[in-house]
């Protein structure tokens, strides 16, 4: 087998690795937050790609337009569903959220399905990022290159903010005592209404990035979301550095699975969990006894 | 809260003559079969759920592996119908086991992902075994043979015969619940530190709790099958996964007879709305959120507080 074509693969499993990375990002921070595990995430997802579909088609609006407006729509919707249901069940045990988000997932994905229909829509890569690139060994995709560069970046972006901001600051604070942040005069209620709106931002992002190298349906976020499990599980819950190595652990297992034993390729992955189960089941970076 | 001796009697003579009639009172004699096939799924579940207090997301695989389970051995193996049930229910516990002691490895929420997970696995495994299930056209031509001299392709019959089972199942659940396990079950969900100070060890009674559960799923499961004359992909699904959870906790969990009434309710109501409308997802949805949001504690539950106490 030729090395290009194997490093090509590499790279696609990279890339495919980001979507995860950016989708588990969005979950773990969430989970580790506010203890909520959202099923609606994968909608959430599937929500970003039909913004940018409807921005893009209706709208005529540019590439980069979409990447900036439909994260802050999908924002907006997550925040809304967090304040007016999410929030009232947070004194409660884990699962009603839990049952709440399923619910929520239902019905943003039959209201997609009834609008939009159930076949899907093409989505192009935009004009400015088609083509390929010379790396010197081997010519890769520009929009594929363009994911991995955002993804990078955002990644950055957001340990930045963890360790270095006051809003930050509340994330680690909230994670370890809610009530403790709130105490010391924090308006825990309005930030975690932004931490949510934060985590559906970023799965709607992961949405928007993802349009163009996959198919734009309603189905999208159901087979993308219990993979974000496994993603946040092998990882180990709440932790940013242990969703971006899973993230991309994963995107080359389902890559090279793929290309050596397609039948692997919805397979494997769960296979791999069971393994990290067995001999660390914290997962990689997750702590002992958190949020159990 | 103990019920009033007159209550219970009051109640069972209500379920009786219910459970009698009920082919009667459904739009179609399956449909309540297929109500009493989710009530045996959902006592099981709440041994698990209600009074073991986890929570697993991958429950369809058991019901899907029961299903497949009698459904294959009814076309290869066996025509009977006992036989093929139990070896739905083996397939299903012998899934169950390794599924369970790595499940239980991990607490609250992360079980009920460490299980959605693993059920996706054996969805997908189904999905790619074409020769053996079908794929996604599902398992077809399940027979439907006689138990002993009794002829089952009547579906009042078959009705009667699952209500047999479901009755034996109700009486099954009730029983373990009430035994010294099921005390130490509802022990450690109360506690688990003082349950192990007493030499309770928890992994081993949630990992039995998880197979007795998937039993139950699992004989829903086959009788699902033979039901159909058929096993459908997607009974190994999400779907179902989260529906038994909705059933169990709408009824009211940790009372068994209130997941019973959950599950009939629910198999009812969704029939009757996808017969209406082609957006009964979308109202599935907004019953998960209304039920959530409003009666969470359940119907039973309610109605032990506001009527017997």
């Amino acid at each position: 087998m030729e090395p290009v074509f194997l490093f090509s693969q590499f790279f696609n499993g990279l890339v495919l690795g980001c979507i995860y990375v950016l989708l588990s990002l969005g979950l773990t921070v969430v989970f580790g937050t506010l203890g909520v595990v959202n099923f609606a995430h994968g909608a959430l997802y599937m929500l970003g790609a039909y913004a940018a579909y409807t921005v893009a088609t209706h709208l005529h609006l540019n590439f980069l337009a979409c990447l900036i407006l439909c994260p802050v729509i999908v924002a907006g919707i997550g925040m809304v569903l967090e304040k007016c249901l999410i929030s009232k069940l947070y004194k409660l045990p884990h699962y009603y959220n839990l049952l709440l988000t399923f619910g929520i997932m239902f019905i943003i994905q039959d209201a997609i399905k009834i609008i939009f229909g159930p076949e899907g829509e093409p989505f192009n890569i935009p004009d400015l990022l088609q083509g390929a690139v010379n790396l010197g060994f081997m010519y890769y995709p520009k929009y594929r290159l363009f994911i991995l560069v955002v993804t990078a970046l955002l990644s950055g972006g957001l340990w930045l903010f963890i360790e270095k901001t006051r809003l930050g600051a509340i994330i680690r604070a909230g994670t370890d005592n809610a009530e403790m942040a709130d105490a010391l005069g924090t308006n825990i209620s309005w930030t975690f209404t932004l931490i949510f709106g934060l985590g559906a931002g970023l799965s709607g992002l992961a949405g928007v990035l993802a349009a163009p190298i996959q198919n734009v349906q309603p189905a999208m976020g159901m087979d993308i979301l219990v993979q974000t499990f496994v993603v946040v599980i092998i990882g180990g819950m709440g932790s940013i550095g242990g969703s971006i190595l899973a993230g991309l652990v994963i995107g080359q297992i389902l890559t090279f699975s793929i290309v050596f034993w397609p039948p692997g390729s919805t397979t494997l992955i769960y296979a791999f969990m069971a393994l990290v189960l067995v001999t660390r089941p914290r997962g990689f970076f997750g702590r002992v006894s958190f949020f159990e | 809260m103990q019920l009033k001796a007159r209550h219970k009697i009051a109640g069972i003579i209500v379920g009786a003559v219910f459970l009698l009639a009920a082919p009667y009172l459904v739009p179609y004699q399956a449909l309540a079969t297929q109500m009493l096939i989710f009530a045996i799924f959902a006592i099981g579940f709440d041994i698990l759920f209600g009074y073991t207090g986890l929570l697993s997301f991958g429950h369809a695989a058991f019901f899907g592996l029961g299903a497949y389970g009698t459904g294959l051995s009814l076309i290869h193996l066996t025509s009977s119908v006992p036989l093929a049930l139990g070896m739905g229910i083996l397939l299903a516990v012998a899934v169950a086991i390794p599924m369970g002691f790595l499940s239980t490895q991990r607490h609250g929420i992360y079980f009920a992902m460490v299980t959605l997970a693993f059920a996706q696995l054996i969805y997908f495994i189904a999905f790619q075994w074409r020769s053996l299930t079908g794929g996604d056209d599902g398992l077809q031509g399940v027979p439907r043979p006689s138990l002993g001299p009794v002829d089952l392709s009547s579906d009042l019959v078959y009705y009667y015969f699952v209500m047999a089972v479901f009755i034996l199942a109700l009486v099954l659940g009730v029983r373990i619940i009430r035994s010294p396990f099921g005390r130490a079950l509802q022990a450690l969900r109360e506690n688990t530190d003082r349950a192990m100070s007493v030499g309770y060890d928890p992994r081993k009674y949630k990992l039995i709790s998880f197979v007795i559960s998937a039993g139950f799923a699992a004989l829903a499961g086959g009788l699902y099958a033979m039901l159909q004359n058929f096993v459908p992909l997607f009974s190994l699904g999400l779907d179902i996964s989260g529906e038994i959870v909705l059933m169990t906790l709408v009824g009211g969990m940790g009372t068994i007879y209130g997941p019973v009434i959950g599950a009939m309710s629910i198999v009812y109501v969704k029939d009757f709305l996808s017969s209406q409308t082609d957006v009964w997802p979308l109202i599935m949805g907004v019953l998960y959120v209304v039920s959530v949001m409003t009666f969470r504690r359940g119907v039973v539950k309610e109605l032990k507080e506001r009527f017997f106490k």
